[in-house]
């Protein structure tokens, strides 16, 4: 039987099955996709029966996880294991990576068939699945963080995977600088916290951290370091300008990396390390929360303008991404987790869903889209419960999440938070209505797309009827009675937690709130952008420079590129010259021409005649034997 | 003064002699003719030193063979014919160095206490029979080696003096 | 008897004389026969050290008579090597030839 002990097995067979297409994947028949899919899904066939085992350790009582591994490195005292822990928290990460990764995989089949590199596409996905089930699985933050740079350069693979096309390439280096900035944090946190506690195990850690070993400055020094990684890498502002941009990736990688991988890394390390955030000082997670409501609200007025249809959804993982880091920035570990765990059907959903769209129609603009329903009407409709469930309109599975996320605000902060992330619904639900709007209703815009437009293949088309039928019901989690029926101890707020297993609640007021205001954004879209979409053009005309700002993103790329030109190259120029005036040619060409210049005077010293050789190798001679002579008299 | 001391003293007065003409004649021949006396007197040194057999190998290696070698090449080399100075600019350093050796050899030699190393007053001679059986007995690889060395440097003097024929 | 030093003397004078020799001779063949006094010197400092430091064994006359042999080799080759130079170069004088140096 296999069980929790077995975690290891998880990242390997992924990171096999990249060994096995990288080495022979042209010789295989179908190029090995099969080998692929096979391994994610066996991976998600072995969590399943990791989580049955670990169900089962739950019935018998208290549980802490499973924690199994082998000596990695050993330089006298200095230790790391190659650990993995299994929990609950790294079970529902698993259930997401694996289960939206199997069905991303099968999606890819269709979705990049006939692509000259379409091995290598499934080769680079694996190496990125397994990178992220052992970032989840890592019981130590070096581990962690040798995932988390792993999935890093998947990552920039992927972007880059057409890297013929220039914005392609420009796109992949984008994010895997900007996420590098963060780790840069990320890697110095781990250190500070080793460097004390005397070892990554993340556990140790915490006892570390709960005996006091950490004095509270250094402490909230440390997290608000770790926090630094999770903002590169879960897009958090101010480094959130690589997300939009890594669109210029295949669907699929889109899809996996805002559904199942990579962005809500920093939302599960965050959560991982919670207990270290919740004993630093309050600004620490003050932090955390500013930062996401800022991001919040960027992205989700950015949404509105946007006119391609997968920025527009990447505006939205944004948005979902800064909801987690509020709820986490609340303490709120299960509102957090609960929301990672339906956006990660959802957002796989709208990603997967506007693939079809692309694929069919050769047009990502929904200025060149529209009335798409009559021609891909499955397409239509799952992209339609993507869209409410990421607009959180009941009883989609984002309601509830968000839902959670509005209660868990609400009891830890301040007012003016929780209007803010309620006022953020709104505008999720106006922009998710717009987009949808604009795609699959009123008179197509581009006619000769139009004619050619046809439904996605079944290979394409069933994983997301899969992902929307989950997205429907995935939210009903949040029920004791439904998880009870699937052998859970209860909702999710009893299997996912921080400190004490909760009730998830849902205060009147708040639900009343919520679903008033994504009807009402509902209402908002259909009203300015139904038909001629008059009223809505008339407001951008009204407000243009609010219009001219949200197009350019608030102007954040061009701040970045104007640092860059002024400081970065500037402070540049300057090393560039000490480098090549101090270092270049007075240390390296200077030593190299004194010896030179040395070399060349001296040489004259040689006659080239015999008899002053012999005459200087007699004297050596002579002065070595009365040397000699003198010691020993 | 013993006999022996008289003996030696003559007979190392020939050899310096025979030294210092060599290092000092003006012409190649007669340092040539004064190495021959000098390697003679060398020779007489041995005899005195109870050593007969090298004294025999000395006469005939160097006083026959190796004069003559040196003789022929002056003949092939016609250094003869070029009159010129034989001693090169370097003669006054030459000299101060080699009385500078000359008298740091003999401080060496002064100053060292024999007797404390075990110098007996006797020479013991030598039979040629026990060294010809320590040469083939005990001596024999590094003997094998020489000869190898000796057959090697002669194939590779005649090769390097003939090269030029079968090149012209 | 005659003591030790008077050999050894002996030598060194030798020795000091082919050091001479060496250096200020400008022909290769006056080198070469300078060269043999020295191991000339060297030899009688084998012997000498034989018959007085450890008679019983016969090291030094050994070492002497490789030398010796040695020497031979050396002056067959030494004299080819001069033939070569004078063939070349039209002259057996070392300080003529410069061409050892940049």
């Amino acid at each position: 039987m296999v069980g929790m002990e077995h975690a290891w097995l998880l990242p390997t067979l992924p990171f096999g099955a990249f060994v096995v297409l990288l080495l022979l994947g042209p010789y295989l028949p179908r190029r090995g996709d099969w080998l692929a899919i096979g391994a994610v899904a066996a991976s998600f066939v072995l969590f399943a029966f990791m989580l049955a085992d670990l169900l089962g350790a739950l019935d018998e009582g208290h549980f802490e996880g499973v924690s199994s591994g082998i000596d990695w490195l050993r330089f006298g005292t200095f230790h790391v294991t190659l650990g993995f822990l299994f929990d609950q928290l790294a079970a529902v990460m698993l259930a997401v990576v694996t289960f939206v990764g199997t069905l991303i995989f099968i999606y890819s089949t269709g979705y990049m068939k006939g692509d000259p590199r379409y091995g290598w596409f499934f080769a680079a996905m694996s190496l990125f699945v397994a990178s992220m089930v052992t970032l989840v699985l890592a019981d130590n933050l070096l581990l962690l963080y040798a995932a988390w740079e792993g999935v890093g350069f998947c990552s920039y693979l992927l972007i880059g995977f057409w890297h013929e096309r220039r914005s392609a390439a420009e796109a992949a280096k984008k994010a895997f600088i900007t996420t590098r900035i963060g780790d840069v944090g990320f890697l110095i946190g781990i250190v500070l916290l080793w460097r004390e506690a005397g070892t990554f195990n993340i556990r140790e850690i915490f006892e570390f951290a709960e005996a006091g070993g950490y004095s509270r400055e250094y402490l909230t020094l440390a997290v608000l370091l770790l926090f630094a990684g999770a903002v590169g890498k879960s897009a958090q502002f101010p480094l959130h300008v690589w997300l939009p941009d890594a669109m210029e990736g295949p669907t699929p990688v889109s899809a996996l990396i805002h559904a199942a991988t990579m962005v809500v890394a920093g939302v599960y390390m965050v959560a991982r390390t919670m207990p270290l955030f919740d004993l630093a000082d309050p600004i620490a997670l003050n932090v955390v929360t500013s930062l996401a409501l800022v991001t919040i609200l960027m992205s989700a007025t950015m949404g509105l303008v946007a006119t391609d249809i997968k920025r527009v959804v990447a505006y939205s993982t944004l948005n979902s991404l800064g909801l987690m880091m509020v709820a986490l920035g609340s303490r709120d570990v299960t509102a957090a987790m609960f929301y990672l765990f339906v956006h990660g059907f959802f957002k796989a959903l709208l990603f997967m869903a506007a693939g079809n769209v692309i694929h069919g129609t050769d047009r990502q603009e929904v200025t060149q889209l529209g009335g798409l329903a009559a021609k891909m009407p499955q397409t239509a409709a799952a992209f339609g419960v993507g869209a409410l469930s990421m607009a959180a309109l009941i009883p989609f599975s984002g309601f509830w999440a968000k839902d959670a996320i509005l209660h868990g605000v609400s009891t830890h902060q301040n007012a003016l938070v929780t209007a803010l992330v309620a006022f953020s619904a709104f505008l999720s639900a106006v922009y998710m209505g717009r987009l949808y709007i604009l795609t699959f209703t009123g008179r197509p815009r581009d006619h000769h797309a139009y004619e050619h437009a046809h439904e996605a293949p079944p290979n394409m088309l069933l994983p997301v009827l899969v992902l929307a039928a989950i997205s429907v019901v995935a939210g009903f989690w949040t029920f004791d009675a439904v998880g009870e029926a699937l052998g859970f101890p209860g909702s999710i707020g009893k299997f996912v937690f921080f400190e004490e297993p909760e009730e998830l609640k849902f205060p009147s007021a708040i639900a009343v709130a919520s679903i008033v205001s994504v009807v009402v954004g509902l209402a908002v879209a259909g009203w300015a952008w139904w038909g001629e979409a008059r009223p809505a053009r008339v407001l951008g005309e009204r407000f243009r420079p609010i219009y001219q700002l949200l197009w350019h993103k608030y102007y954040v790329d061009e701040a970045y590129q104007w640092v860059i030109d002024r400081i970065v190259l500037a402070l540049g120029r300057v090393i560039a010259w000490f480098d090549r005036v101090v270092v270049n040619d007075t240390g390296v060409d200077g030593t190299a021409g004194l010896a030179f210049f040395t070399g060349f005077e001296l040489k004259f010293l040689q006659t080239g005649r015999l008899p002053n050789y012999a005459l200087a190798i007699a004297a050596g001679a002579l002065i070595a034997a009365a040397v000699l002579l003198a010691v020993r008299v | 003064m013993t006999l022996e001391e008289g003996i030696f003293y003559v007979v190392a007065a020939v050899t310096v002699l025979g030294g210092l003409g060599v290092v000092l004649a003006r012409s190649v021949v007669y340092a040539a003719l004064f190495l021959i006396v000098a390697l003679l007197g060398v020779a007489g040194v041995f005899l005195l030193l109870a050593a007969e057999f090298l004294a025999i190998v000395q006469v005939l290696i160097y006083g026959a063979a190796v004069t003559i070698l040196i003789l022929f090449v002056l003949m092939l080399t016609r250094a003869r014919d070029v009159p010129q100075a034989v001693d090169g600019p370097q003669k006054p350093f030459a000299f101060v160095l080699g009385s500078a050796l000359l008298g740091l050899l003999v401080t060496a030699i002064v100053t060292t206490d024999w007797a404390a190393l075990g110098a007996t007053e006797q020479i013991t001679l030598v039979p040629a029979r026990e060294l010809g059986r320590s040469l083939f007995r005990n001596w024999s690889v590094p003997f094998e080696v020489a000869s190898l060395v000796l057959i090697v440097a002669l194939v590779g003097a005649v090769i390097l003096a003939r090269m030029e024929e079968e090149e012209e | 008897m005659i003591p030790i030093q008077h050999f050894l003397v002996l030598g060194a004078i030798l020795f000091a004389l082919g050091v001479y020799g060496v250096l200020a001779r400008r022909s290769a063949v006056l080198i070469l026969m300078s060269v043999e006094l020295m191991l000339q010197a060297v030899s009688i400092n084998f012997i000498a050290f034989a018959a007085y430091l450890a008679p019983q064994e016969f090291r030094g006359l050994i070492f002497a008579i490789f030398v010796i042999t040695i020497a031979a080799a050396e002056v067959g080759l030494a004299l080819a090597i001069i033939l070569r130079l004078f063939r070349n170069r039209a002259t057996a004088n070392v300080d003529e030839v410069d061409t050892l140096r940049w």
